[in-house]
């Protein structure tokens, strides 16, 4: 009996433990102070913020980086040309160390050429004065063959970057002398000449890779790794690094602007774990954290209604189908260019067949907004609109198919009609008998099984069957961008706001071009027309391969210089994507974090990056 | 020591070598043959950008002659060359980073959950089937049997969300008093079980009877006799747990968030970072073998019955 009772009392005792921890609290009362600086710092008004935006950042050299979290971290510690800032609650670029964004001069040749001034007074963290040199310097060396930095591309559009990276047949570099066309005319005027107007230019200057960084500083590439040798000339200095820990900034007092930057300390706890990120942010120790549990995003939704967030990223969420694989049945007698048309028809149909708002609001649950098209939602057209919106495919919705509720039956309707022409359907049950079965490829991760499994079914409904494959992330790029695979899991974020950016992706020869348009026997198919006589080009071409169409189109897009030809020479690029039907999106992008509502004056950009110097915390 | 004794713990030695070069062999292999590699991201670099790091990096040579170079570099100059994740950092740099938080917390966790494990184990022996051993008994049920994910998470939300007295990141020395007891619970149930019946068995014998029978006292027959000589599966058992907590427990430091050397195990493998992988491989290899070592070695001083050979 004696035992029984004890028995009963311990799991009395583990139950109460238990509920207490599932209780979760809902109040944000201060995080308890740690020590007695922070302490002092709150009584003073808080002017230290602790946040937790990802693990420990490959790198914070600018020039190497490639990640979203090393680029706020850099947009904190340098100072480019351009910066990121919120005036009225609108996000603009404005100038930073250059005293003005000028417009650009054009050459005979049509070249472009710039002339930046430096602001007075700019420093390095050690006192140094920084000079157009040091801007010289740093574009060199970032856009050079020695660094081959993931980002090196960034600098394609000044003129001279092609020559640096020409390569003989050997893979040789053909001019080690060569250079970008940038050049520091004196201490304080940069000349940079770009191939031609690109509209993008001043985004590119607030962009990290644009950052200056000092010669004598970045000899050794320990450099960026440890305070005291990472010098820096933005709002605030690196003060503390805890490798895997957590970095600490500090107000930079040689920064030109301090004045404006309210907060004095920001601490960035590095964390990849979405469950610890959230303890820290339910206990009121980290204010603002970039990533949270999917399987909780229902519940912090309804639970944390100031401060859950979800805001725009310039990003689809997509299907890809490689274009080489057969989805004809068996029997089928087209061969060539007719087999092509077929399959982009069913690839097209197929899409039609998926309920992409229960994918975002049942599934992803993250606030993403079904998807219509591959460039998404946020970039804008030559007029400021929404390019998406102006596919010119319908008056009726935006994109080339109807995404919403309403249009789901009437889809997919169209969808089995369509499919109808090339396989046997079977009245009775309402399902295709010979579809040839298929593989989906994802990588491991619960979000993009769910959506998997959703394909599945749906597909699985009118009789076509999907086998899901999952693979470890290193593994399935590799897998991906060979070309293993069927249908695989997708997703594309933009580095700038321009079109060209989900377009020039899938030339023949691009490395991000999965879906192996113009590769295998892809390569000799002429199944592709483009015309562009209306827009004052030469080029028309009936029936040409991938090569001789889209890779033109992408290059007349990249030398263009009239804004409005060029975005409609872009949307032309965009059709002939969406026509393969080897993209089918599902949704843009949203970009989920958690801040606590007592911050002001916090924003982010629409790539992503974080921005904490005009924050204040009241309370 | 004999020269029996020194000779066995050369041969144990020079074996322990031998089996780190395995090690060394077969993770360098598979490494190279699982798919995916070092410079693969979402967003693909250029093949120009991509030849010309992988040309940095030596990877661009032929497999054999890499391994030999790699070789050469651990064994003339104890060089595990740099990550190719964290740019501008050494893999010897972050492994000492890591080992530094997850010793210090295997360690304390080791000694916390020994001290604790013996003491409780003596006491629920010598109070057989009373009420405080029933109470120790299920205690140490419970924790055996509850995964340390879900003792984590428990300890996580009762003491960092609910009543806040500690922090729920282990970047700080407060941050690691929840991690250090999440680790310390299992082996303390664990060890305060094998004492318990060791010490009964002992307590059990001929030798502690006469003992009792020559009228030596309770307090000198539990410590002099019957505690040291139940120790000795204990021992067994402390070994491998200390070479296995110090490594680092990769749930519980993701759990915490603790800087330690299991999260960066698991993270250069994600990242396909083939210096890194190295590195934590022939360290962590290198001290499970020697933990072992150890222990066969201290068998013999507890128990001069056991030889070693």
């Amino acid at each position: 009996m004696k035992f029984k009772r004890v028995i009963a009392a311990s799991l009395a005792g583990v139950m109460a433990l238990g509920l207490a921890a599932c209780g979760g609290n809902n109040g944000s009362s201060s995080a308890p102070a740690k020590d007695g600086a922070s302490e002092a710092a709150k009584t003073d008004g808080p002017k230290e913020i602790s946040v937790c935006i990802a693990s420990e950042p490959d790198t914070i050299d600018p020039a190497l980086n490639s990640a979203v979290d090393g680029a706020t971290l850099l947009a904190h510690l340098f100072s480019g040309l351009a910066k990121w800032e919120q005036k009225d609650g609108k996000l603009e670029i404005v100038a930073d160390a250059a005293k003005e964004l000028v417009e650009g001069k054009e050459n005979a040749d049509g070249t472009v050429t710039y002339t930046y001034t430096l602001r007075d007074g700019l420093k390095w963290s050690d006192g140094k004065d920084v000079t157009a040199k040091d801007f010289e310097f740093s574009w060199q060396r970032a856009a050079s063959t020695a660094l081959a930095a993931d980002y090196g591309y960034m600098f394609e559009v000044i003129d001279g970057y092609d020559k640096v990276w020409e390569t003989n047949d050997k893979g040789e570099y053909v001019n080690p002398d060569a250079k970008l066309n940038v050049k520091a005319v004196d201490d304080k005027t940069l000349e940079v000449t770009l191939k031609n107007s690109v509209a993008y230019w001043n985004e590119l200057l607030a962009f990290p890779a644009y950052f200056p960084v000092r010669e004598d500083v970045v000899a050794s590439e320990k450099w960026a790794t440890d305070p005291k040798t990472y010098i820096c000339n933005g709002p605030y200095t690196l003060d503390k690094w805890e490798h895997n820990s957590l970095i600490t900034l500090k107000k930079n007092p040689n920064y030109p602007d301090a004045d404006k930057v309210t907060m004095e300390t920001i601490n960035f706890y590095l964390s990849d774990d979405a469950n610890n990120m959230l303890s820290n942010f339910k206990n009121g120790d980290w204010l603002l954290i970039d990533d949270v549990p999917t399987n909780e995003i229902a519940t912090l939704k309804t639970q944390y209604p100031d401060e859950f967030f979800n805001v725009g990223q310039i990003g689809t969420y997509y299907v890809c189908w490689n274009i080489n694989e057969n989805i004809l049945p068996a029997d089928s007698t087209l061969t060539g260019a007719e087999a092509e048309k077929a399959k982009a028809e069913i690839r097209n149909a197929v899409s039609l067949l998926l309920d992409r708002n229960y994918i975002v609001n049942d599934i992803a649950q993250g606030g993403q907004l079904p998807a219509s098209s591959f460039v998404a939602m946020g970039l804008t057209d030559a007029d400021g609109s929404q390019f998406y919106q102006n596919t010119g495919v319908s008056d009726k919705f935006d994109g080339y198919f109807d995404p919403s509720s309403e249009a789901l039956q009437s889809n997919f309707d169209s969808a089995i009609e369509t499919l109808k022409k090339y396989y046997k359907y079977d009245e009775a049950s309402k399902k295709f008998t010979n579809f040839p079965s298929m593989t989906y490829l994802y990588n491991t991760s619960e979000g993009h099984k769910a959506i998997g499994e959703y394909i599945q079914s749906a597909l699985a409904g009118v009789g076509i069957t999907m086998n899901l494959e999952n693979q470890e992330w290193a593994t399935f790029l590799n897998t991906r961008k060979k070309g293993d695979f069927t249908i695989a899991r997708n997703g594309w974020l933009a580095d700038y706001n321009d079109p060209i950016s989900f377009l020039d992706m899938w030339t023949t020869a691009s490395g991000n071009n999965d879906v192996q348009f113009g590769k295998g026997d892809h390569a000799a198919l002429k199944n592709y027309s483009l015309d562009l006589t209306d827009l004052g080009y030469e080029t028309k071409v009936e029936n040409g391969t991938w090569a001789e169409t889209f890779d033109v189109l992408i290059s007349d897009i990249k030398s263009c210089t009239d804004k409005d030809k060029r975005y409609k020479l872009m949307h032309r690029a965009e059709d002939m994507l969406m026509a393969t039907g080897c993209l089918t999106p599902l949704y843009y992008y949203t970009d989920l974090y958690m801040l606590n509502k007592n911050v002001k004056g916090f924003f982010s950009n629409p790539l992503g990056y974080k921005y904490f110097m005009y924050c204040t915390i009241e309370g | 020591m004999n020269s029996k004794t020194l000779f066995y713990i050369l041969k144990r030695i020079l074996l322990a070598v031998f089996t780190v070069w395995v090690v060394i062999t077969i993770t360098f292999f598979v490494m190279h043959a699982v798919p995916g590699g070092p410079f693969v991201g979402e967003k693909a670099t250029t093949p120009a950008v991509q030849a010309a790091m992988e040309a940095k990096y030596g990877l661009d040579k032929p497999l054999h002659e890499q391994y030999f170079t790699y070789l050469g570099d651990i064994v003339t100059k104890f060089d595990f060359g740099p990550s190719l994740k964290q740019r501008g950092r050494m893999v010897i740099d972050i492994i000492s980073d890591g080992m530094k938080t997850s010793m210090a917390l295997g360690l304390i966790a080791a000694g916390v959950s020994t001290l604790f494990g013996v003491t409780l184990g003596a006491v629920a022996a010598l109070r057989r089937n009373k009420l405080i051993d029933r109470i120790i008994m299920v205690i140490t049920t419970a924790f055996v049997s509850m995964p340390s994910f879900i003792m984590g998470s428990l300890l996580l939300a009762l003491f960092a969300i609910q009543l806040r007295l500690l922090p729920a990141n282990g970047s700080t020395p407060a941050g690691l008093v929840l991690p250090i007891i999440t680790l310390a619970l299992y082996p303390m149930a664990y060890i305060t079980r094998l004492t318990r019946s060791s010490m009964l068995d002992v307590l059990g014998q001929d030798y502690i009877r006469t003992a009792k029978a020559k009228g030596v006292s309770g307090a000198r027959i539990i410590f002099g006799h019957a505690l040291k000589n139940s120790l000795i599966p204990v021992l067994t058992y402390i070994g491998p747990m200390l070479a296995y907590i110090v490594t680092g427990s990769l749930v519980v430091e993701q759990i915490f968030a603790v800087p330690g050397i299991g999260r960066a195990f698991v993270s250069s493998i994600t990242n396909r970072d083939y210096p890194m992988i190295m590195g934590t491989t022939i360290i962590l290899s290198a001290l499970i073998v020697i933990m072992n070592l150890v222990t066969d070695i201290l068998y013999k001083v507890v128990d001069p019955r056991i030889t070693l050979e």
